[in-house]
């Protein structure tokens, strides 16, 4: 069984994307923990600022999963376009 | 699984030149635009005193997002940025929220409409910011704090327009593909309904919210 170089670059291309989806999702998920861990904090100690805190946290938690999005693309180009 | 790689396109030369157009993101745009004036049209028609239901969702919308606008530019810009801002907040959110009809996909889901918004706002940002800073004091910006620092400043202001418009785009084509993949294993059974609301109303209302306040922050950037 012979692997040519096109199934060869298929074959990389296809765990480049997996160990980039992996190795991305690892940021955006302790970040965006400690985003929630901090708002479950300051709501504790003020109950009724419960609506801005979490509308806060959200659009930072989105803004944090950015970089989880940016591997994301790369997986789906090198899945898709490589 | 062909859904994805299949993109009906139109191909027009021009000069030598290719001119690709994307079939399915025409159209969709189309029908956010025609959503839209629908929207308008219903949120305006008999205004009263006694406001009707659309006229209702409008003007909470319409007051929410004059409160944000002015809090982040201050009140004389807020009355020149406030459509710009709040049209692109209606054309996001009504793109993302297109997906949960079936038979219909959205418009951000393909690059190039996030990417134009991005470049839009940038556009927009740097132009205010020559007209409120003059030319000398704009150029002045690019090199602070020190003068080798130019380079840098310059690809910072590049990598604003790509991480916004990618961000959009990862998350609503992310989405898509989740939705895609799990209709596959379950047959369409039971958890697609769920995780169309999740990704196309929660995750879609959250981005398009973000992508607005990113543009207000970068108008504000240059102005103040």
């Amino acid at each position: 069984m012979d692997i040519s170089g096109a199934d060869f670059i298929r074959g990389l291309a296809l765990l480049g994307a997996g160990l980039a989806m992996g190795l991305g999702a690892i940021g955006p998920g302790v970040g965006e923990g400690f985003a929630a861990g901090k708002a479950c904090e300051a709501i504790g100690r003020k109950p009724e600022e419960a609506g801005l805190l979490t509308r806060t946290m959200l659009v930072g938690q989105a803004v944090s999963e950015s970089t989880g999005i940016y591997s994301l693309v790369i997986a789906l180009l090198l899945l898709f376009v490589v | 699984m062909e859904e994805l790689t299949d993109i009906q396109q139109i191909t027009y030369q021009l000069f030598g030149y290719n001119l690709v157009f994307n079939v399915e993101t025409i159209t969709m745009t189309l029908i956010v635009m025609g959503l839209l004036l629908v929207f308008s049209l219903l949120a305006t028609r008999k205004i009263n005193i006694v406001p009707h239901y659309v006229q209702i969702v409008g003007e909470l919308l319409v007051n929410l997002f004059y409160g944000l606008t002015k809090d982040t530019l201050n009140e004389e810009k807020a009355k020149t940025y406030f459509p710009l801002i709040f049209s692109v907040f209606l054309f996001v959110v009504f793109s993302n929220w297109l997906g949960i009809i079936p038979k219909l996909g959205e418009p951000t889901k393909d690059l190039n409409t996030p990417l134009g918004l991005a470049i839009l706002g940038a556009a927009i940002a740097h132009y205010s910011g020559i007209r409120t800073k003059g030319i000398g004091g704009y150029l002045k910006e690019y090199f602070e704090p020190f003068f080798f620092m130019a380079p840098l400043n310059v690809i910072g202001e590049l990598a604003k327009v790509v991480s916004i418009s990618f961000r959009l785009y990862g998350n609503i084509m992310g989405g898509a593909i989740i939705i895609l993949v799990v209709s596959n294993l379950v047959y369409s059974l039971v958890l697609p309904p769920v995780l169309v609301m999740f990704f196309g109303l929660f995750v879609g209302t959250i981005q398009a919210f973000v992508f607005t306040m990113l543009t207000l922050v970068y108008i504000s950037l240059q102005v103040k």
